[in-house]
């Protein structure tokens, strides 16, 4: 199999063929909290891209060069990428208000969200720590493999947010009965979903 | 007597009124992707309220000292510290149910719940008060991880198996797959959840 076409069965599978909302229930909290306006989704979607992307290469790079080769990953590798992650978080804050307040009050409220958002722990404890993932072709990442497996999820997670806070505007003014209104029928609309992306298992052999 | 009833009240409240997958909608994550087989649901359960009964603890004793700035901080690394004990004991007792839980066992760190015990309660209340707030809230994520394992485990595969023993079967019928897969959690969960909202629509008339 040639390097690029790994690349692309990568992307892929993170994307729609291991969808992290709709099949594998990651980071449900801000599907649902989030997902109210298509203008929200969008700035939380792009926010999740960046933070994500970075929480992969930075959790990589310590586990490859600090963690692994002083043999205490197994116990430290929790703290150690959740602290990562929450202080990426803040330094990004911090960076964006200073070089760009436009995008600052457009990403600003997200940000600090992120931390718990389960999604970003989870990619980078499957694309560094081997043995979570149960994509065919897993094994252990390069650095680039790890960034475009994650770039693949983050936009797996943005597709699938936005495409429900359309329906969700939808469903507003739809006649639910009255027991079903707000989460309940949220949740029905997305078994919908994900009834619709299991048609993507098995999809070039993943 | 009083303070005694409160006691049992903060114990309780996890339960029904402030389920936190039903009524606080936090930690929805875990418990969507697990609770396809009763099996799976007792051990997360079990694991979960472990990490928020010693956090919540641990956060109550040591929250006149910390910090105001640095607090979110410092409850994950409490919580993360627990959640690696969690990690590391199944993994050698347990492990094909390690295994098959995967990446959710790390992930108890950023199960919105524990760090929202954590903020909304065990930094403002007693140690007793927040041990049994953790208590209460474990049970309840636990009770709802059940419910789900049952109707979805009997309806999906016909049968209840719990530590490689059949307990219920339903007899040779040809159950809808549907419903140990991912479409089912949402579908039980949300009707789930409508049935808790007529049940309480009703109790207010």
């Amino acid at each position: 199999m040639n390097e690029a076409y790994r690349f692309f069965l990568l992307f892929l599978g993170a994307l729609l063929v291991y969808n992290i909302i709709l099949i594998r229930f990651i980071a449900l909290c801000p599907f649902m909290g989030v997902s109210t306006q298509v203008e929200t989704s969008i700035g939380m979607a792009m926010s999740v891209l960046f933070v994500m992307t970075m929480a992969t290469s930075v959790s990589w790079i310590s586990w490859n060069y600090i963690l692994k080769p002083l043999g205490v990953g197994e116990f430290l590798y929790i703290p150690v990428f959740i602290l990562i992650i929450a202080s990426l978080v803040q330094f990004v804050e911090m960076v964006i208000k200073k070089i760009s307040p436009p995008l600052y009050r457009a990403m600003g409220i997200y940000l600090p969200l992120i931390t718990t958002n389960c999604a970003v722990l989870a990619a980078a404890t499957e694309a560094v720590k081997p043995g979570f993932l149960k994509l065919n072709i897993a094994y252990h990442f390069s650095l680039p493999e790890a960034i475009i497996y994650t770039i693949g999820v983050a936009l797996g997670f943005g597709l699938v947010i936005v495409m429900f806070a359309c329906i969700r505007e939808r469903l507003e003014t739809s006649p639910v009965p009255h027991s079903f209104r707000g989460a309940p029928i949220g949740f029905i609309v997305a078994a919908l979903l994900s009834l619709a992306f299991m048609g993507f298992a098995n999809l070039l052999g993943l | 007597m009083e303070e005694r009833t409160n006691l049992a009240q903060e114990f309780k409240k996890g339960i029904i009124d402030q389920n936190p997958l039903m009524k606080l909608m936090v930690g929805l994550c875990s418990a969507l992707a697990v609770s396809n087989r009763v099996e799976n649901g007792i051990f997360l359960g079990i694991a979960a309220t472990f990490v928020i009964f010693f956090s919540n603890i641990i956060i109550a004793t040591i929250r006149k000292r910390i910090p105001d700035q640095v607090r979110i901080p410092i409850f994950i690394v409490v919580i993360a510290s627990f959640v690696t004990i969690v990690d590391l004991s199944m993994k050698a007792y347990f492990p094909a149910v390690y295994d098959r839980l995967g990446v959710w066992i790390p992930l108890i760190v950023v199960n919105c719940m524990i760090l929202a015990r954590a903020e909304g309660f065990a930094y403002k209340n007693s140690i007793l008060r927040s041990a049994l707030d953790g208590l209460g809230i474990g049970m309840g994520y636990t009770l709802v991880l059940l419910v789900m394992g049952i109707i979805r485990e009997l309806l999906g595969t016909g049968k209840i198996v719990l530590f490689e023993k059949t307990i219920i079967t339903l007899g040779p019928v040809n159950p809808p797959l549907i419903f140990v897969m991912f479409p089912g959690a949402f579908l039980t969960f949300g009707c789930l959840m409508a049935i808790l909202n007529m049940y309480e629509m009703r109790k207010k008339e």
